[in-house]
């Protein structure tokens, strides 16, 4: 089958401004904070990408989702160039992270339509659409109400509605469980599996091994921006290893080399 | 061309579905301004209101107060009639700052025969004090009068010929519109300014602040769409702030000059629509001016910093239009953007003749400009560098 995302040797560097430099400790103008990094999701997977603060996780999610672009490398989303046709990659893909904010003023069902009309979804399909989402994620009863007075849970069920308001074949989801309380965890967590089942490709980042455990059909290990390993979830339980002493294993080795 | 009204519409709503901002900038502009050019008018007048002239006068010949009260507003005329004898008192008044001007005619003024000793007249007041002199400019203009006529009806009739001096009749809407192409062209412009200030950072340089810029970014919606429906619908809704405080202005015309005729109503539906589509073309400019600079900035702090400064600079220009009669002919000025505006603004204001070249060369211009400023602020967008910054 082939890969409907395709990541290959993607380098991310930034600049580090003075403040930045202070911030991190270091005198090095440069943060390569994606390194050589390569991997592929597939249709009716959900891929994990797990790694501590700071590894690169949703800067490589970032640059899957056209955000920004990587400096070196390419990356294909079923078959479109991330940098060459940035439109035709967005109309596939719905990106979910915590930098992605939904306007205070405006109210979930308010911004539904207008991020709707934005991707050209048909008014009904959009109605029908919403109405499903809606009642799924419990946003009915706050539908009208302003995003800046929402609980940050609220707020970010009416994110993942909204993400999704072109289903879209792609989801990548950067930490999906950050701030919200264990049965609404259950719902994102179920949802996902779902969207897995019709044959959705997922990619979710996050440092938290239940989750992984949980929903990851595969993971890829990330430590400083380089993918050191990855792993058929199936397979660990197959062979009885314990993903958390595999992660600490990975990190020990790393420093070993630094 | 859907996105854009997409934008458009949020934008919109943005702003007029949010009662404060509709206070803010619908409403206030134009009842501040109606209100304080109203207090000020009114504050002006009262002050430029002379007080009562106190005039006291011995012996006053009845042709010489026929003569004064011709001229004199006699609601604010206090003059009395008095003997010699209170010269004293009315001296004493006139040094401390409490009376204007003592007269005293001597006794047998109008029987005078050209023969023997002139009769006199005696003049006191006090230079020092400002409401006095003036009184006396005045009144001793009246006695130089009087004495001219005395000494026609002395000799008979010397003059030669009869004077008729005639003018043009005097146009109210000329005077009425240059005063007008004095203020009004800094101050729309201003407004202009202030309506685009108050909502033009907070689309984009607030929006890129908190993070919703980015989920739109995510969209498969061309930049160059996101940059024309934000530019749009932040021009019509300055627009609307800039008729709101134009109106306040206008409405309390009258109230600052204090002066019959100066209103709107010297100008016509023509000269209105004008100013309507050259104001449309300017706000474009602005707009998109501000737009650049708030995507630039890292956050609404900083936008606000830097468009003062072209806020100052637009002042500058605006302030152009108060030190020349009449505007400028050279039609090159014309693709000077704002310089353009304020001097079309002054051609309509004064009705010159050659108002609509000037008004098609400034509306092309501004036309290319905001086209330019739109490109900039789509190649803006794409930049991860600005739309990202930390
Ligand atoms: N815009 C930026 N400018 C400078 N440095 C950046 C920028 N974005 C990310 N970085 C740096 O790149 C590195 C990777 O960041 P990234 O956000 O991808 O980590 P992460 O794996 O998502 O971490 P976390 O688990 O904390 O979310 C970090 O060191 C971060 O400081
Ligand atoms: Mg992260």
């Amino acid at each position: 089958m082939d890969p409907m995302i395709h990541v290959d040797d993607i380098t991310k560097t930034f600049r580090l401004s003075r403040k930045q430099q202070k911030i991190e400790h270091t005198s090095d103008r440069i943060k390569v904070a994606v390194n050589h990094l390569s991997f592929s999701a597939y249709p009716g997977e959900i891929y994990g990408l797990l790694g501590p603060n700071g590894a690169g996780k949703t800067t490589c999610l970032r640059c899957i989702s056209t955000l920004i672009q990587p400096d070196s490398g390419s990356i294909t989303v079923h078959g479109h160039s991330v940098q060459d046709d940035p439109d035709a990659v967005r109309k596939e893909i719905g990106f979910l992270t915590s930098d992605l904010k939904l306007e205070d003023f405006f109210t979930p069902n308010y911004l539904f339509d207008y991020f709707s009309r934005l991707h050209g979804v048909d008014p009904e399909v959009s109605q029908a659409r919403k109405k499903s989402l809606f009642s799924r994620f419990g946003i009915d009863k706050f539908a009208e109400v302003k995003v800046g007075e929402l609980s940050t849970g609220m707020r970010q069920k009416a994110q993942i509605a909204i993400s999704l308001v072109h289903d879209p074949k792609v989801i990548v989801f950067d930490e999906p469980t950050n701030g919200l309380d264990v049965l609404t965890a259950k719902v994102v967590t179920d949802y996902l599996k779902e969207l897995r089942d019709e044959g959705k490709t997922i990619i979710v980042s996050t440092h938290i091994f239940s989750l992984v455990e949980k929903i990851c059909d595969r993971v890829g290990i990330i430590l400083n921006g380089t993918l050191k390993k990855t792993l058929l979830l199936g397979d660990l339980v197959k062979n009885e290893e314990d993903l958390e002493n595999l992660f600490f294993d990975l990190v020990q080795e790393e420093a070993g080399e630094a | 061309m859907k996105n854009i009204l997409t934008i458009f519409k949020k934008e919109w709503d943005r702003v007029i579905k949010d009662k404060r901002l509709v206070m803010s900038v619908m409403i206030l502009p134009g009842l501040m301004i109606f209100l304080i050019y109203s207090f000020i008018g009114n504050a002006t007048t009262s002050m430029m209101q002379p007080d009562d002239a106190n005039v006291a006068i011995v012996n006053a010949p009845q042709s010489f107060i026929n003569l004064y009260e011709s001229v004199e507003d006699l609601e604010i005329l206090n003059t009395v009639f008095v003997e010699e004898s209170s010269e004293e008192l009315y001296v004493g008044r006139i040094d401390e700052g409490n009376w204007d001007v003592w007269i005293v005619f001597d006794d047998d003024f109008e029987t005078y025969d050209g023969t023997g000793d002139k009769p006199g007249v005696r003049v006191y007041f006090n230079p020092n004090n400002s409401q006095s002199q003036s009184v006396y400019n005045r009144f001793s203009g009246y006695l130089y009068q009087y004495q001219n006529a005395l000494s026609l009806a002395l000799y008979g009739d010397t003059t030669y010929f009869a004077m008729d001096i005639d003018n043009t009749e005097i146009n109210q809407d000329i005077i009425a519109g240059r005063m007008f192409s004095m203020i009004l062209p800094m101050l729309v412009i201003m407004f202009l300014f202030s309506g685009a200030m108050s909502i033009g950072p907070e689309s984009i340089a607030g929006e890129k602040e908190r993070g919703t810029i980015a989920t739109l970014l995510i969209t498969p919606v061309k930049r160059t769409e996101i940059a024309i429906g934000k530019v749009f619908s932040l021009s019509v809704l300055s627009l609307i702030s800039t008729i709101s405080s134009f109106i306040g202005i206008i409405a309390s015309f009258p109230k600052l000059f204090e002066m019959e005729g100066i209103d709107s109503s010297i100008y016509g539906v023509g000269d209105y629509v004008m100013l309507l589509l050259l104001l449309f073309s300017t706000v474009f400019v602005i707009v998109g001016m501000i737009s650049i600079l708030s995507a630039y900035a890292k956050n609404l702090k900083e936008a606000g910093t830097l468009i003062v400064f072209v806020y100052i600079a637009t002042i500058l220009v605006g302030v152009t239009s108060m030190f020349s009669e009449s505007a400028d002919s050279r039609f090159v000025m014309y693709l000077i953007p704002i310089y353009n505006s304020v001097q079309t603004m002054k051609a309509i204001f004064t009705f010159e003749t050659g108002v609509l070249t000037y008004l098609l060369v400034s509306i092309g211009a501004n036309i290319v400009y905001a086209g330019i400023l739109i490109f900039i602020l789509n190649k803006m967008f794409q930049s991860e560098r600005i739309m990202f910054a930390k």
